[in-house]
C-alpha cells in the first residue's frame, strides 16, 4: 500500500513539475558558454557580423573567458530565409543548448527568432539578441508584453522614437551651424522605418518636417522615392527649382551610387546633401561613383576616429584577422557580446536566466562606437550620445568627421569647392 | 508651364532613346528567332562585371578589358544560349524559357559571390564629365551621349536591315521561315548573327549608363523588365513598335515624374501598356515581322 502511494506521489509531482514548467531545463553552469550566431551567410553585413562575434570570441578566450569559463561560438547560416531561420533558432536553443541567440540580420529575421524564442523560452530559458535589425519592431515587442518578450534585447541604434527625438534636432544643429541652412528638401525612402519621419508619432513626436520647422528651416520640398527607382534626375530637377539650399535624405536601402551620381550631375549638384546611412557611408562607394560622392555627408560608422580606446583596433583587427570589413552591424554585434559577457559577471554567473536579463537591463560597457547598454524598460540599445554616429563628409576620397564636435576632423566644405 | 514642358520634352528624348539601346537586342531575338529570351538580362551584368574582372583582377586597361568583354558577350551568346539552349530546347518552350532564365540568375549569383558590394565594381566610361544647362534643365553629357549612341545605333541596324543583302535574308526570315528556307537561306547562319547582334545595343547601353547607373550584380532583372515591357508594347519582335513604344515609355515617366511624383512612372508606364494590350492586342505593331 505504501509503495503505491510513493509510486502516486512519485507521478503527481513529476506531472506539476512538467506542468508548471519548474522542471524547464536551467542554463548550464559550468563547462563553456555556448551561445549561437545566425545570418545570411551570402550578405557581407552577415559576414562582417560573424567575423566580429568571433572576433569578440577570440579575445574574451584568451583573456580566460567569462568567470573561468570558455565561450563557445555556433555559427548557423539562414541563407535569408524566415522558415529556415526559425529551424536554426530552435536547433540552437533546443539541440545545442545555447545561452544566447545572436542574430545579425536584417528585422524580419529578429521578429521571426524573437516569436519562436518566446514560445522556447519557458521550457528553454536564453537570451536573444537582434544585432543588426532596425526600427521598432523588436522593442516594440518587450513593450508590449514584457513577461513574454524580456528576453529580447535590440543591439541597433535606430529606433523611431531616438530618430525623432535625438538625431534630427541634433542633426538640424549641426547643418545649421555649420552650413547655414535655411530652406531644406527632405527625400524620404518609401520604407517602414521612414513612416514615422513623415508621419511623426503621436503624442511622442512630430514629423521631420515638423522639426525642421521647428527649428526654423523651412521645408520646401517633401517626397518620397521608391526602392526600385533608378532615375532621381525629375527629383533633383524639381529640388533645384524648389530653391532649398540644403537636401536631408532619410536613405539606406536606395540605389545610393545611381542616387548620388545623378546628384553630381544635376542642377541641385551645389547643393548639400546628407544621407541618413547605407552604402554611401562605406568606404567601396568611393569607387563606385568614380569620385562623384565627393561632398556627400553621410552618418557613417566606419570612419577611422578613436571614438573609445577599441574603435581603431576593431577595425584594423577585423580586417588583418578576420579579412572582412567593419560593415554595419559588425561593431554592434561585437560590443553586444561584450555587453553580455560584462552582464554575466555581474550577474555572478549564469544560473539564473532572470538575473541575467536584469543586468543587461543596467549594464554599461565600453564600445566601439561609445558605450554598450540596453534601455532598462524597452531593451533597445543607449542612444546617442551614449552610442554615437558620426557625420561625415566625403572630402576627396577620405569620410570625414564634421559631427560630433567632439570627434571633429575637418570643417563642413561646400561640394562646389571640392569639386574644383 | 514652359519649364515642366522643356523638361519633359529633354527626358522624353534622352529616356526613350536609352530604353531603345536596352530593348534593341531583346526585340531583334523575338523578331528573328521568336523567341521571348528570358536570359537576356544576362548582357547587362557580363557587360559590366567581365570588363571589371579584366581591369581589376587581370590589370587590364579600360579599352583591352571592353574588346575582351565583347568578345566573351559574343561567345555565350552563342555557345551557352545558342547551342547550348536555344537549338536544344526550340520545341520545348517551357524548358528553354526556364533554362535561360536560370543561367541569368545564375551568372548574377555568381557576380555577387565573386564582387559582393563592397568590391566597389564600376565601369570608368565617362566620356564627358561635365554637364550642360538648356533654359532651367541640367543634364549630364554623358546623359546626352548615351541617348545619342542609342539613336545612332538604332539608326544603323534599321539602315542595315532595310538596305542590305543580309539585312533582307534576316527580315526574310522574321516574315516567313519556310519561305526563306526554300529561298536558300542559311537560317542557322543568320540565327548566329542575330545572336551576336542582339548583345551590341545593351552592351553599348551598360557601357554608356555606367557612369551614372547603379552598377550591381542584379541589376539586369529590372533592365529585362524595360526590356520586355517595350518590346511587349511595342509588338513583340518588332523594331518600328520598339523605337515607338521607348520614346513612348519615356514621354509616360517623363510626364509622370515632372508633374506628378517620380515614384509612379513605373507603375503609369504598367497601366498604359496594359490599356493598349487591351485595345489592341499584341502591342502598337502587332505583327510577325521585323519591321
Amino acid at each position: 500500500m505504501m509503495k503505491k502511494i510513493h509510486l502516486f506521489t512519485g507521478m503527481v509531482l513529476v506531472f506539476l513539475l512538467i506542468t508548471t514548467g519548474v522542471w524547464a531545463a536551467a542554463p548550464d553552469t559550468t563547462g563553456p558558454i555556448k551561445i549561437g550566431f545566425m545570418g545570411n551567410m551570402s550578405a557581407p553585413f552577415s559576414l562582417s557580423a560573424k567575423a566580429a562575434a568571433a572576433m569578440a570570441v577570440d579575445e574574451i578566450n584568451q583573456a580566460g573567458g567569462i568567470n573561468g569559463r570558455q565561450i563557445k561560438l555556433i555559427v548557423e547560416d539562414t541563407k535569408g530565409e524566415i522558415p529556415k531561420a526559425v529551424e536554426i533558432y530552435k536547433k540552437l536553443v533546443m539541440n545545442d543548448k545555447v545561452l544566447a541567440v545572436f542574430i545579425g540580420e536584417k528585422v524580419e529575421m529578429g521578429v521571426a527568432g524573437m516569436e519562436i524564442g518566446a514560445e522556447l523560452f519557458p521550457e528553454y530559458p536564453h537570451i536573444f539578441f537582434s544585432t543588426i535589425g532596425s526600427g521598432d519592431d523588436i522593442w516594440h515587442r518587450v513593450r508590449d508584453n514584457y513577461k513574454k518578450y524580456r528576453f529580447g534585447f535590440q543591439t541597433y541604434y535606430a529606433i523611431s522614437t531616438n530618430y525623432l527625438k535625438i538625431l534630427a534636432p541634433d542633426n538640424i544643429d549641426c547643418f545649421k551651424n555649420q552650413i547655414k541652412i535655411k530652406k531644406v528638401a527632405i527625400l524620404y525612402e518609401d520604407m517602414e522605418w521612414t513612416k514615422p519621419l513623415r508621419q511623426g508619432i503621436p503624442n511622442v513626436s512630430p514629423s521631420l518636417a515638423a522639426i525642421y520647422k521647428e527649428k526654423g528651416v523651412n521645408v520646401v520640398y517633401e517626397t518620397t522615392t521608391s526602392l526600385d527607382q533608378k532615375m532621381f534626375n525629375p527629383i533633383f530637377e524639381e529640388i533645384a527649382k524648389s530653391g532649398a539650399d540644403f537636401i536631408d535624405c532619410a536613405v539606406g536601402y536606395i540605389d545610393q551610387p545611381a542616387f548620388v551620381k545623378q546628384w553630381a550631375q544635376s542642377s541641385a549638384r551645389n547643393i548639400p546633401v546628407f544621407i541618413w546611412g547605407g552604402l554611401a557611408g562605406m568606404p567601396p562607394i568611393w569607387k563606385m561613383t568614380e569620385g562623384k560622392v565627393n561632398g556627400v555627408m553621410v552618418g557613417s560608422s566606419l570612419v577611422r576616429v578613436a571614438i573609445t580606446p577599441k574603435t581603431i583596433p576593431f577595425m584594423d583587427n577585423l580586417v588583418k584577422n578576420y579579412k572582412v570589413g567593419p560593415i554595419f552591424g559588425s561593431h554592434t554585434t561585437y560590443d553586444t557580446i561584450y555587453g553580455f559577457k560584462k552582464a554575466i559577471e555581474k550577474a555572478g554567473g549564469t544560473g539564473s536566466i532572470d538575473n541575467l536579463i536584469k543586468q543587461l537591463e543596467q549594464v554599461e560597457e565600453v564600445a566601439v562606437l561609445g558605450t554598450i547598454g540596453w534601455n532598462a524598460k524597452y531593451h533597445y540599445n543607449l542612444p546617442p550620445p551614449k552610442y554615437v554616429t558620426p557625420i561625415v563628409q566625403w572630402q576627396d576620397g577620405e569620410m570625414k568627421v564634421i559631427y560630433p564636435l567632439k570627434y571633429k576632423m575637418t570643417d563642413y566644405k561646400a561640394p562646389k569647392d571640392l569639386r574644383k | 508651364m514652359s519649364n515642366i514642358l522643356l523638361q519633359i520634352i529633354i527626358y522624353t528624348v534622352i529616356w526613350g532613346s536609352i530604353y531603345l539601346l536596352i530593348s534593341l537586342g531583346f526585340s531583334l531575338i523575338c523578331g528573328v528567332l521568336r523567341i521571348f529570351h528570358l536570359g537576356y538580362g544576362v548582357v547587362f551584368v557580363l557587360a559590366a562585371y567581365v570588363t571589371w574582372f579584366f581591369m581589376e583582377d587581370a590589370h587590364l586597361g579600360l579599352v583591352p578589358s571592353l574588346l575582351l568583354m565583347f568578345l566573351v558577350q559574343c561567345a555565350f551568346a552563342l555557345v551557352i544560349f545558342y547551342k547550348g539552349v536555344f537549338q536544344r530546347y526550340l520545341e520545348e518552350e517551357e524548358v528553354l524559357l526556364t533554362v535561360s532564365i536560370l543561367i541569368f540568375l545564375a551568372v548574377a549569383h555568381l557576380a555577387n559571390y565573386l564582387y559582393p558590394v563592397t568590391a566597389g565594381v564600376s565601369i570608368p566610361s565617362t566620356i564627358i564629365d561635365d554637364v550642360l544647362s538648356v533654359g532651367s534643365v541640367t543634364i549630364a553629357y554623358q546623359m546626352i551621349l548615351a541617348a545619342l549612341a542609342g539613336i545612332l545605333v538604332t539608326a544603323i541596324y534599321v539602315l542595315w536591315f532595310m538596305k542590305t543583302r543580309v539585312g533582307l535574308i534576316i527580315r526574310a526570315i522574321s516574315q516567313n521561315l519556310p519561305a526563306a528556307l526554300l529561298m536558300g537561306a542559311n537560317v542557322n547562319r543568320m540565327y548566329y548573327l542575330a545572336m551576336i547582334l542582339s548583345v551590341i545595343p545593351p552592351t553599348i547601353c551598360m557601357i554608356m549608363i555606367a557612369p551614372f547607373w547603379g552598377v550591381d550584380p542584379f541589376m539586369g532583372a529590372s533592365l529585362l523588365m524595360t526590356a520586355m515591357l517595350i518590346s511587349i508594347l511595342g509588338g513583340l519582335g518588332n523594331l518600328k513598335g520598339s523605337i515607338v513604344a521607348s520614346y513612348l515609355i519615356g514621354f509616360i515617366h517623363a510626364s509622370v515624374s515632372f508633374i506628378f511624383v517620380s515614384r509612379f512612372m513605373g507603375l503609369a508606364a504598367l497601366i498604359v501598356t496594359l490599356v493598349v494590350m487591351i485595345y489592341r492586342r499584341g502591342g502598337i505593331f502587332a505583327g510577325e515581322t521585323l519591321w
